[in-house]
């Protein structure tokens, strides 16, 4: 049993790392990004590339590194263009560019299942209440709480993370006295990319990889996203955690049910919560 | 002298902010009622509860005597009581004409010609909403809530943005109107000059109470009143 | 009532403006009789036959942009919907193959209708994510189950021998497809039309453009909404009948999010803006992946950069594009 929710706290670790990124896209630039998932999916690839060539911590650095400079691209050239777009405007061109990487994933890597393997010193497994756990899964647990507190931190003691708490609640605050706007923007989506090529990265070893990996964790990041309320950091924690749980025990005890349980459990709190848990602006 | 509108004991909170705090307004058949007051003191919170946009308020709403606080703003809309917006709030893709038209549907198709000659809109008739001048647009905002006479208008600052020369035709318009129409109407304005000049009666509004209600004169010598309120503009 | 005569143009217009549009659909079905004789062989009947579903399924979700203002990641739902319960019904001979057609476009649009009434206040990204549930919850009923329809191995069915009192062997048939998709197709533009016309469908775009002021001005939002996905469910749920009658073959793909992504981009493409954009995007998308056949590997990448530009460049779409070109030329 308590394996089992540990399990539950893996997934919605790496739901949390994506769906944070979202959030904070979503904040600074309005910006609905169902590219993500691609980007979770390119982070992947390219750390078990590195891997492969010898060094799995390089790949961790090399991705999570590549993942940021492309969320400062793509932030500079098309999230500031769409900044004053409907959020449909958006929603449509990343799932454009959602097409465009899938594709470039299959032409440098196939459309193989890849196994991605896992770093010796975290290979092996320990005793938990009596039954033997991976480490590798602790650690996708430790860095995904390592990264909710330095996130929840930086968000509440410094004054950039003010701002971004500020702008992701109210769409209408826009500039704060002496804060450039677009830079910290560069900053705040390169961030975003980064935590979903980590997420990548550390999901890797778990999931096989496929040009498709990222599209169901992205459906499920979303899912978060929205249950959480959109442009909630906590309510995304908390929606994480949830929705992790109810998908490991949903595939043991309704696999039947498969993946629709967490769609389910969004339609159920949007009926009753329009605006999400936390009640935040949609 | 019989009651186009009544508000009893009207309470709205947000959280532990008690924006409308047990106010009481009875507005008679024909009248122009002055709604001022300092910014946050609830005027526009006020209207909301009355037309039925803010949700689960405290107290009553008599529409002609009868309990409408129970009613959808769609169905209050049928009954006779319309609204017009602070911010902007017309169908920005729909042509002039077309919108006065599609807001006539929802009061047994009544004449549409009416409001456009009154409110002057004729020569923006196929004009998308969009595409007119701000003026025009408050014209229009007023227009979709004149369509089929309504008994009751309430009015959320309809001259917020206008030249002084079109807020006091706008007010020459409203007066005209409400006399021909034999409109009731409950009208926030900033500005005093067009308060003054069309309003019979006046409520004052602070802090979400109701600090005084009177003629135009009664209210200007209220020392309440100036304490409050006009004191800082007078 | 005297009114000068120029202010009445606007509305003699729009009188005028419905026998032309029949005259224009009459003309357009009688075209559609030459369909067969303009493709050089069977396959390309086959694949303009294909190219008209694709053309249905866009015309329902770009319907639901236009009328709605709303994005739908979910369409195949309805799509699926309509094959699946057509197919299921006359595989086991439950009903009559009448009444299994009735059922295949009535349950469709009474799930849309219900759909629309519980999700016509949601917006944005919590929308796009409501439509995506419902079709992935369908995909994966049809891929689990395997006793419903053999599961993802899809299941091939004989079509009844008569429906309504026709002969169906032409049903299988291309040439006889294209005719009758394509008059489908016509009659549904045209219906849709109509529609945005009527009342009903001009108060949906007050809706769609203004929801609060819509309801301050006496209407109830809700009804006028969940109406439009009623409507493009029938229209989704008319293309995936007739193509599972054309195929004699159901696979869970029919609901596939993929499937309901590809007809949005095909609407916008086209121009969701106009009744016929979406329908003109999937039937010119269509050709370009078929002429594109060597680059195929390329195909999503290619339609994510048409999608890309056109929304950020050409937001009308396709058909946009046309009319501005039209345009200037009128005025030289």
């Amino acid at each position: 049993m308590l394996i089992q929710l540990l399990n539950g706290v893996v997934y919605g670790g790496l739901l949390y790392l994506l769906s944070v990124g979202l959030v904070l896209i979503f904040g600074l630039r309005q910006v609905v990004n169902f590219a993500h998932g691609a980007l979770f999916m390119i982070g992947a690839y390219i750390g078990y590339s590195v891997a492969a060539a010898g060094s799995w911590w390089g790949g961790l650095v090399v991705a999570v590194v590549a993942m940021a400079i492309a969320g400062c691209v793509l932030d500079a050239t098309l999230f500031r263009a769409l900044r004053k777009q409907d959020h449909i405007v958006t929603v449509l061109v990343t799932f454009g560019l959602l097409l465009i990487l899938e594709t470039l994933v299959t032409v440098i890597w196939g459309k193989a299942y890849l196994r991605y393997p896992m770093p010796d010193l975290l290979s092996g497994t320990v005793d938990i209440a009596g039954s033997p756990f991976p480490v590798y899964r602790l650690f996708v647990i430790v860095v995904s709480i390592v990264v909710a507190l330095s996130l929840a931190s930086w968000l509440r003691f410094t004054r950039i993370g003010l701002y971004v708490r500020a702008a992701s609640t109210d769409a209408r605050v826009t500039s704060i006295q002496g804060i450039n706007v677009d830079r910290l923007s560069l900053i705040v989506v390169g961030l975003g990319t980064a935590l979903a090529g980590l997420s990548g990265v550390v999901a890797g070893p778990l999931l096989s990889l496929s040009p498709t990996m990222g599209n169901y964790i992205l459906i499920d990041s979303f899912i978060v996203v929205v249950i959480g309320g959109m442009g909630s950091f906590g309510g995304a924690f908390v929606a994480a955690l949830l929705i992790g749980q109810i998908h490991n025990f949903g595939a043991i005890y309704l696999p039947w049910a498969g993946t629709m349980l967490p769609l389910l459990l969004m339609v159920g709190v949007l009926i009753w919560r329009p605006t999400g848990l936390s009640g935040a602006r949609t | 002298m019989t009651l186009a509108i009544q508000g009893i004991g009207l309470t709205r909170r947000f959280g532990g902010f008690t924006a409308l705090d047990n106010v009481d307004i009875a507005i008679r058949q024909g009248e122009i009622r002055g709604l001022i007051g300092p910014n946050g003191a609830g005027k526009s919170t006020l209207i909301d509860v009355l037309s039925g946009r803010a949700r689960n308020p405290g107290g009553q709403v008599l529409l002609n005597g009868v309990d409408v606080s129970r009613l959808t703003p769609q169905q209050r809309r049928k009954r006779g009581m319309a609204r017009s917006f602070q911010r902007t709030n017309i169908f920005p893709e729909l042509s002039v004409e077309q919108q006065l038209r599609i807001a006539s549907w929802a009061v047994e198709d009544a004449d549409t010609d009416e409001v456009m000659d009154e409110l002057d809109l004729r020569a923006l008739a196929d004009r998308p909403a969009a595409e007119i001048s701000y003026g025009d647009q408050r014209r229009l905002d007023l227009a979709l809530a004149l369509v089929g006479r309504p008994r009751v208008l309430l009015l959320d600052e309809p001259a917020a943005g206008l030249t002084m020369e079109e807020s006091l035709d706008l007010a020459r318009i409203l007066r005209d109107l409400a006399n021909r129409w034999g409109v009731t109407v409950l009208l926030v304005e900033h500005d005093m000059q067009v308060v003054f000049s069309i309003c019979d009666q006046i409520t004052v509004l602070h802090l979400g109470r109701s600090l005084s209600e009177g003629s135009c004169a009664e209210v200007r010598a209220n020392p309440t009143v100036i304490a409050a309120y006009l004191g800082t503009e007078a | 009532m005297t009114v000068a005569a120029g202010d009445v143009a606007p509305r003699v217009k729009t009188r005028r403006g419905t026998p032309l549009l029949l005259v224009l659909g009459v003309a357009a079905l009688v075209a559609g009789f030459t369909l067969p004789w303009i493709a050089p062989s069977k396959v390309a009947m086959s694949l303009m036959a294909q190219s008209l579903f694709d053309a249905l399924l866009a015309t329902s979700v770009g319907f639901l942009v236009r009328q709605n203002g709303r994005v739908s990641f979910g369409q195949a739902a309805f799509f699926g919907l309509g094959g699946y319960v057509f197919a299921i019904l006359v595989a086991r001979s439950l009903v009559t193959p009448e009444v299994a057609l009735v059922l295949a476009l009535a349950v469709p649009t009474l799930v849309a209708f219900l759909f629309g009434l519980v999700v016509a206040r949601v917006t944005g990204v919590a929308h796009a994510m409501l439509t995506l549930a419902i079709g992935q919850a369908l995909y994966e009923i049809a891929f689990r189950w395997r006793e419903l329809a053999k599961g993802d191995d899809g299941m091939s069915f004989d079509l009844p021998a008569r429906l309504f009192g026709l002969p169906t062997r032409g049903l299988q048939d291309p040439a006889v497809m294209v005719v009758l998709a394509w008059s489908i197709l016509v009659v549904a533009l045209l219906g849709l039309k109509l529609f945005s016309q009527s009342r009903t469908g001009q108060i949906a775009a007050a809706i769609r453009d203004n929801e609060e002021r819509a309801r301050f001005i006496g209407f109830s939002t809700t009804l006028p909404r969940a109406l439009v996905y009623a409507i493009a469910a029938l229209i989704a749920a008319i293309a995936g009948t007739l193509q599972a009658t054309y195929n004699g073959y159901i696979a869970p793909q029919m609901f596939h999010w993929s499937l309901s992504g590809a007809a949005l981009v095909m609407a916008i493409v086209g121009g969701a803006k106009f009744i016929v954009g979406p329908a003109i995007g999937a039937i010119v998308l269509f050709y370009i992946k078929d002429l594109a056949g060597q680059f195929a590997e390329y195909w999503p990448a290619i339609v994510g950069t048409v999608l890309v530009v056109v929304t950020l460049v050409m937001p009308e779409g396709i058909v946009g594009l046309i009319k501005r070109i039209g345009g200037l030329g009128q005025r030289r």
